[in-house]
């Protein structure tokens, strides 16, 4: 198992070089310099001052100088300055993280507190009704818009019956609240994005863990456990599940991306000052400093994600923990 | 026939498509048509969905809007199973280092939350509706590589093909007596579940205003009007998300029956 | 000498898409205390479905159409469930072919012995540990401390089935249902199996019915043999008289079929 840790590990370090290479020719390839839109909206912006600019952004040396450039100063965790305000990227980043991630944590454990039971149920009333109810809902919201779901919600719950704020994380009169009233108050802003936020992976993860429920209780150990004489809820919550949910750990790890993903529309819908909204932000800006940084630090994150959910696979499958080894 | 699944998916994924071919005749009113006695009106006998608060008719242009969400769901799928089975034939064929190098390739790409690399693309290039197919199609090309070249290697070491080469046949009859068969299927499904997800990525970007521009309608971006009608016009709301629900479940109905069908 | 198992008309359908399949039909036999019965037949014959029927921990689609099963004078079959898995493990166990497939991969050896010993004995964890190390090396394995912590992916398939058997026997059944349990092991692996079983039934004197395809087992194990073929019992009897004078068409097959590679 060590062996193998060891070289996933290693193999970090030419997928972050891709990672690296691959955004930063998606930016350079825009028709125009970054400095661009900057200059053109400024109309007084003379030639020497666009030449000075670019000179500071390093934008007239060659591609590949840039991109080293760039690259060693990601290294240092310099991601450059905001076009927008100037401010370093890397700060209105990390003030923000915060908040996603927050939100994230607090929807994955839904996620799997819920999703986890119920494919189980679905698993050992295999076709029954359970099963069959659970399948259409399933198909429902994997094909439902996320975005939509939020605005169908936010209509109901917080314009006609007015239960649920419409927007942000905290009401304006947060800070003369009791710490009970902050946490309710924050409690009613965050309910609706994590749960828009949760219904996609509690589907998934749900159809996930029936599958390898219902593979699991097939296998021929499952006889054994009952000839043994085991009550059937031993057999199912024992032994089958301690097989089934090896493929799950992987799926905390693995939801990284998709969940990013959502981030940048829910945020954007609940207006909740995340790194998802941020993107967003910088998107409409054209602000290419942020973009680029976020860009790699979605596809570090996932990497990691991916990373991270080898590893657990690797050692909570004594199989693997343990290389075989006959006698 | 017993799959209940393929002929409801191809049923209804039919009814989108031949509505948003038919559209200029089964379009009720012109989609930038104004009707400045009726703006945002509710569901009526003259406008069975409702107006926007421009006055025009809605479901004119939710069945305007189907024919740009389909045919950019169409053609991004079409690039990307073109893209994923040409990088998928050559690793699997040529195998060694050309193989290695394109593996790592569709790995780091798979690195990438697809979401952001296309909001990064529209960012820089300016959103129109080819951009946006060729962004969608170029972000989700992976899965279709992985699975033509995994086709391929467990095809290489069947004996039988080996066989087949000792009697002289070449690899452009090995490739359509034996490959093609096996592949097209889970090449259609991975492709009937692409245009599905191209259709809500488009209505998401279309959503976020990165999209489709008005004024041409999509689905999309109907419901960005909804975001400032909410509690006031349900209408806005409810029937361009309601299409894009039924059109994608119909594509994930399609690709089901494709599965039992293809095993 | 009475009766362990009286097993008297067994018939069990198998159910695919609303359709019953017979795949034992009238099925009857006895096992005695302290024999050594052998129910030999082709695969498919259906002879793994009726060992299974004893304890009811049939697969799904599987149903008994009709039947007596008498064990030590209770009937097994109007048993409720929580009787029935009272009997299992403890009365009546299993060996199975293909043990590192029947054995929890995520599980120790020493987990899974623990748990039959703590289930029908009252025992604590440290006790029922204790147990399996010794049971391990009644079952030949000289290395049992070792081996109480490995998986079954660690262990050979002679060893596994050693242990697995040292699991059947831990709360001494009556009966041991050993379900071609030596096919997927080399012959001399096969050899030890056999022998180890031989002196484990001497010693614990449980009843054993060895479910198998191969006839020339019942040679050096069984006093008894049950030819099964296509749901039916065809042939019984002394092992001697089956083998001086097979009388149904597919015994003979059987007979000659081992003759053939020599294993008889």
């Amino acid at each position: 198992m060590l062996s193998y840790i060891l070289r996933r590990l290693l193999g970090i370090v030419p997928l972050f070089l891709g990672i690296t290479i691959i955004s930063f020719i998606v930016i350079h390839l825009s028709p125009g310099k970054p400095t661009s839109i900057e200059q053109a909206l400024n109309p007084r912006v003379s030639l020497e001052t666009r030449a000075k600019l670019d000179k500071i952004y390093g934008l007239d040396k060659p591609l590949h100088v840039q991109y080293v450039n760039w690259f060693s100063r990601l290294l240092r965790f310099d991601f450059d300055r905001s076009f927008r305000d100037g401010r370093p990227v890397s700060e209105k980043i990390l003030e923000r993280m915060p908040v996603t991630i927050t939100i994230n944590l607090i929807s994955l454990a839904l996620i799997f507190l819920l999703a986890i039971p119920i494919g189980i149920k679905c698993a050992v009333n295999e076709n029954r009704t359970f099963d069959k109810i659970t399948t259409v809902l399933v198909f429902i919201t994997f094909a439902m818009p996320v975005f939509w779901l939020a605005l169908l919600l936010m209509d109901l719950f917080c314009i006609r019956l007015g239960w649920l704020p419409v927007s942000g994380i905290k009401s304006l009169d947060f800070d003369y609240l009791s710490p009970l009233g902050k946490f309710l108050d924050m409690s009613k802003h965050l309910i609706l994005p994590i749960f828009v936020l949760s219904l996609g992976g509690l589907a998934g993860v749900s159809r996930y863990m029936r599958s390898s429920m219902i593979d699991a209780l097939r296998q021929p150990y499952i006889n054994t456990a009952r000839a043994k004489g085991l009550p059937e809820d031993k057999v199912i919550y024992k032994h089958a599940l301690r097989n089934a949910i090896l493929p799950i750990v992987t799926i905390v790890g693995l939801s990284i991306p998709g969940l990013l993903a959502g981030s940048v529309f829910f945020e954007s819908i609940f207006a909740i000052p995340g790194i998802g909204r941020l993107f967003y932000e910088a998107v409409m800006m054209r602000d290419y400093p942020l973009i680029m940084a976020e860009v790699v630090l979605g596809a570090v994150l996932t990497m990691f994600g991916n990373l991270i959910a080898d590893i657990s696979y690797a050692v909570a499958d004594p199989r693997i923990r343990f290389k075989g080894n006959e006698k | 026939m017993k799959n209940k699944f393929l002929l409801i998916g191809l049923g209804m994924a039919a009814f989108f498509i031949l509505v948003a071919v038919f559209a200029p005749f089964i379009s009720p009113y012109d989609p930038t048509a104004i009707d400045q006695d009726e703006l945002l009106a509710p569901p009526s006998r003259s406008h069975l969905f409702g107006t926007d608060s421009l006055g025009r008719d809605l479901l004119s242009r939710i069945i305007y809007g189907s024919r740009v969400s389909l045919s950019i769901g169409f053609v991004a799928v079409i690039i990307a199973t073109c893209f994923g089975l040409f990088v998928g034939s050559c690793a699997g064929f040529y195998s060694g280092l050309l193989d290695s190098i394109v593996m790592r390739f569709v790995d780091i790409m798979l690195c990438f939350p697809t979401f952001f690399l296309i909001l990064a693309v529209v960012a820089v290039f300016e959103p129109s509706i080819f951009n946006i197919m060729l962004v969608i199609g170029l972000t989700g090309w992976m899965g279709t590589a992985r699975l033509i070249r995994a086709e391929i290697l467990s095809l290489k070491d069947r004996e039988f093909i080996q066989a087949a080469r000792a009697i002289g046949a070449s690899n452009a009859r090995i490739i359509t007596r034996h490959l093609i068969p096996n592949a097209i299927g889970p090449v259609l499904v991975n492709a009937t579940l692409g245009i599905a997800s191209a259709i809500l990525l488009e209505s998401g970007l279309s959503f976020l205003g990165l999209g489709v521009q008005p004024p041409t309608p999509s689905w999309g971006n109907i419901l960005i009007e909804s975001k400032s009608t909410l509690g006031v016009a349900w209408w806005i709301t409810v029937f361009p998300g309601l299409a894009i629900l039924v059109t994608i479940l119909s594509f994930n109905f399609l690709s089901e029956g494709l599965k039992k069908k293809f095993g | 000498m009475s009766n362990l198992l009286e097993v008297r008309d067994l018939k069990v359908d198998f159910l695919l898409d609303g359709r019953a399949f017979r795949v034992v039909d009238g099925v009857g036999l006895d096992i005695r205390e302290g024999e050594s019965v052998i129910l030999a037949g082709e695969s498919g014959s259906g002879k793994t479905i009726t060992s299974l029927c004893f304890t009811k921990i049939l697969p799904r689609g599987a149903r008994i159409a009709d039947g007596r099963i008498t064990f030590n004078g209770i009937d097994l079959l109007g048993l409720d469930a929580d009787a029935l898995i009272g009997i299992r493990g403890k009365d009546i166990a299993y060996i199975f072919q293909e043990p590192v497939s029947y054995l929890n991969p995520v599980f120790s050896i020493g987990d899974q012995i623990a748990e039959a010993v703590i289930l029908h004995q009252k025992k604590t964890k440290r006790e029922a540990f204790a147990l399996a190390k010794e049971l391990l090396m009644q079952v030949g394995i000289n290395d049992p401390q070792r081996v109480l912590f490995d998986y079954p992916h660690q262990l050979s398939g002679g060893m596994n089935q050693r242990a697995f058997i040292a699991m059947a026997l831990a709360s001494n059944p009556r009966l041991l249902i050993a379900d071609e349990p030596t096919t997927s092991l080399d012959v001399t692996t096969e050899a030890m199996i056999l022998d180890l079983l031989m002196r484990l039934k001497d010693k614990n004197k449980f009843s054993l019915l060895f479910i198998t395809h191969n006839l020339s087992i019942a040679k050096r194990i069984a006093e008894r043999v049950y030819i099964m073929h296509k749901g039916r019992i065809v042939e019984s009897g002394d092992t001697k008289e089956i083998f001086d004078s097979p009388r149904h068409a597919h015994t003979k097959e059987l007979i000659r079929a081992y003759e053939k590679i020599g294993r008889i």
